[in-house]
């Protein structure tokens, strides 16, 4: 099935469990501005691999079950440009199946997938050698120190003695761990651990990161230092990131590209610009006469929305505020307040709330909201709000 | 947390904090040099390992009992040196094969139930396997290099005590040619011993493996050794007083049998098979010896198979589990 959001975008077969054997909706779809392209794969079976120069991870028809009833990956085909690159998707989505197919710890049913231009079937050592993961729960011994496990796993990444200890070193710094080092790691509060994660990532000098739920389990001041970190990390240290997560609001805010995947299949992938590009809005606010501001722009063909104490105007360019400033100006009222807002990627995936009849679409774009939108401030209510605003402005 | 979080974000976004004036952000520095190979790999994580088998880099605690147990195994030995060295001319108290088996069984015992835990309980009890697996080395790697380590952990606790036992008696000999002799004696002495070793880390190694908790794999490990050797040395013992004592004409089957219950009896008996035809300067000590009859043949192939089946375990128990 395909649901055509109200923002303009396709989400293409929605499923709301990760494990449906619904077979792939037949047709590509595009858009109308030309933003989503989405194009079912066809089995790639034998089918000529081509690689894309300067893609860092990709993957072509991946597909992935476990046993006969699971279907974790089901005909993914991605290209992944250097960059920090967020991997969005609901929690079984097939973010952390993606991830060990990439490391070449399980083999795809199905189709190819390789990283750094290494195939990840057969080159999983390479791979291994020029990435580092971070896995999504924890995975640390309590009674070493940090300084001594991410020496060890630098050796594991097979560093000589001098360098892991130099390396180790480094990296904890670099994660901002500086006396608490030498202290067990059992000691640590969740935000340290999860820096000690990352920091046995990048021990080893990866030219990629795989991040698998690196805010996971902190509070929201220890999210906000982890994704200047990661961001910190993709932009002066020069290395690729993956990062997956389900909570999009975060991914907005440190990454370049976005992959959107549900039930193990493509939703979108694209830059961050030209996702949220798309959604602009404009906020007007007057101290005094709203409905004669609303009835104006309505006129001039701008489709007003009202919102809290104000109106929602589509963004189409510079003509928008022209048209805007032209309506208040002629009309004399006390303009308060015009500012840009961007629509949150949940949007994205966030089906029409008119479209009743896609249960499953609607379900599986609930489950893609911040579990607690209490710990990330930028998804306020007001976030909430604009959705439902904008969901009917087209 | 939260006071801890705001910190950190301080020193994120302020690369030299105040807490560490003298420490610089001097920015990333790639690593250029060459790399080690697999097997460099495998062999930097054997040798951590051993390390973790003797407590080394775990604290004070986890270095009292292998310390305690290796003491109490070379404990003969020195004994033996001291002895011979203020009774000139005495005879040895202990043997190189079977050194001093009811000793050798508990301490190692008890040493295998202790540190195989921590060579791979820990490591599945943290879901630290991850990270081992997410690094330039393959599954079976990560088992053969911890079945390495704690071979030649369980090696040092045996052998060593037998090289003390060595230099405390060829100290004391006149003569190349005795000290030729003793050398002799060494030579299946140690290669008994490693049979020793061998067997028991793959056993405790898969009993180990079998759960992340350590008390769990303790017990996993310790009740069955223990249970089993005393089990065949009570059938042992039933079957030579109904049968009458070992070492008057053939024993019973039972008696003959019983050893082949448990990995220490087992060890006797293979050790008895071999001396089975006396050699000179390889003496038969009957002491508390498993008795074979003439099953002797029967108690080399349960050793290579318990060999082959627990290191096949092994290997077969990090094909399967899980990588996060």
């Amino acid at each position: 099935m395909t649901v055509v959001l109200a923002t303009g975008i396709v989400v293409l077969a929605n499923r709301g469990d990760a494990g449906g054997s619904a077979p792939a909706s037949a047709g590509a779809t595009s858009e109308a501005g030309g933003i989503v392209t989405v194009q079912p794969m066809q089995h790639t079976g034998d089918q000529v691999w081509q690689l894309e120069p300067g893609a860092v991870i990709q993957a072509q028809g991946l597909t992935k079950h476990y046993g006969s009833t699971i279907t974790a990956l089901d005909q993914l085909t991605v290209a992944v440009e250097p960059g920090v690159t967020g991997l969005i998707g609901a929690n079984g989505a097939g973010k952390s199946t993606l991830i060990k197919i990439l490391l070449g710890l399980l083999e795809p049913s199905s189709g190819r997938a390789s990283v750094l231009g290494h195939d990840c079937v057969t080159d999983g050592f390479e791979i291994r050698t020029m990435t580092g993961y971070m896995p999504e729960h924890d995975c640390l011994p309590p009674d070493v120190t940090a300084t001594e496990l991410v020496t060890h796993m630098g050796r594991m990444s097979g560093l000589p003695a001098t360098a892991a200890r130099e390396r180790a070193a480094d990296s904890l710094r670099h994660v901002g761990l500086y006396e608490e080092r030498y202290r067990q790691i059992g000691t640590y509060s969740t935000g340290m651990k999860q820096r000690v994660k990352l920091a046995q990532a990048l021990v080893g000098d990866p030219r990629l990161l795989l991040l698998d739920e690196p805010t996971n389990g902190l509070d929201p001041a220890g999210r906000t230092a982890m994704l200047e970190l990661i961001a910190r990390i993709g932009s002066e240290f020069g290395i690729s990131i993956l990062v997956a997560s389900h909570l999009l609001g975060e991914i907005e805010q440190i990454c370049d590209h976005l992959v959107a995947i549900d039930g193990g299949r493509l939703l979108r992938a694209d830059s961050i610009s030209s996702v949220t590009q798309a959604s602009a809005v404009l906020l007007v606010e007057v101290d005094d006469g709203l409905d004669q501001l609303h009835a104006e722009l309505a006129s001039r063909g701008l489709n007003p929305i009202p919102y809290q104490r104000g109106l929602l105007v589509q963004l189409a360019g510079d003509q928008t505020y022209d048209a805007i400033r032209d309506a208040v100006a002629d009309l004399g009222l006390p303009l308060s307040r015009m500012e840009q807002r961007r629509h949150r990627i949940e949007e994205l995936f966030r089906a029409d709330p008119t479209v009743t009849d896609q249960p499953a679409g609607a379900a599986a774009a609930a489950n893609l909201q911040p579990a607690d939108p209490a710990a990330n401030p930028a998804l306020g209510p007001a976030a909430s709000g604009l959705t439902t605003g904008a969901a009917s402005v087209s | 947390m939260s006071a801890d979080a705001q910190a950190a974000a301080g020193q994120f976004t302020s690369p030299a904090p105040e807490s560490g004036g003298v420490i610089h952000n001097i920015g990333y520095r790639r690593y250029e040099a060459a790399r080690l190979g697999r097997a460099q790999i495998v062999r930097a994580l054997t040798w951590h390992s051993l390390r973790a088998a003797f407590g080394i880099g775990r604290g004070a605690k986890a270095k009292i009992f292998p310390v305690l147990l290796f003491a109490l195994l070379c404990l003969p030995a020195a004994v033996n040196a001291v002895a011979l060295a203020t009774n000139p001319g005495s005879q040895p108290i202990v043997s190189y094969d079977s050194y001093i088996p009811s000793l050798r069984t508990v301490a190692m015992l008890i040493f295998v139930a202790l540190e195989a835990p921590n060579l791979v309980s820990a490591d599945l009890r943290n879901h630290t396997l991850p990270l081992y697996f997410a690094r330039p080395i393959s599954r079976i790697d990560y088992p053969v290099a911890k079945l390495a380590a704690f071979v030649l952990a369980c090696l040092a606790m045996i052998e060593i005590p037998l090289i003390i036992l060595y230099l405390g008696i060829v100290t004391q000999v006149h003569g190349a040619s005795e000290v030729w002799a003793q050398t002799r004696q060494l030579g299946p002495g140690l290669l008994y011993g490693a049979a020793w070793a061998v067997l028991l880390a793959s056993i405790g190694l898969l009993l180990a493996s079998s759960t992340g908790k350590r008390v769990f794999a303790i017990c996993a490990i310790g009740i069955p050794l223990f249970f089993t050797w005393i089990l065949a040395s009570v059938l042992m013992h039933i079957g030579e007083q109904a049968f009458g004592p070992a070492g008057f004409g053939q024993p019973s089957a039972l008696s003959s049998l019983a050893g082949l219950i448990s990995p220490f009896t087992l060890l006797g008996g293979v050790l008895r098979w071999l001396q089975a035809t006396p050699r000179p300067g390889f003496p038969v000590r009957a002491l508390q010896a498993t008795t074979v009859g003439h099953y002797g043949a029967l108690y080399g192939v349960v050793f290579v198979i318990l060999l082959t089946a627990a290191i096949a375990g092994l290997l077969a128990r990090y094909r399967k589990v899980g990588v996060a």
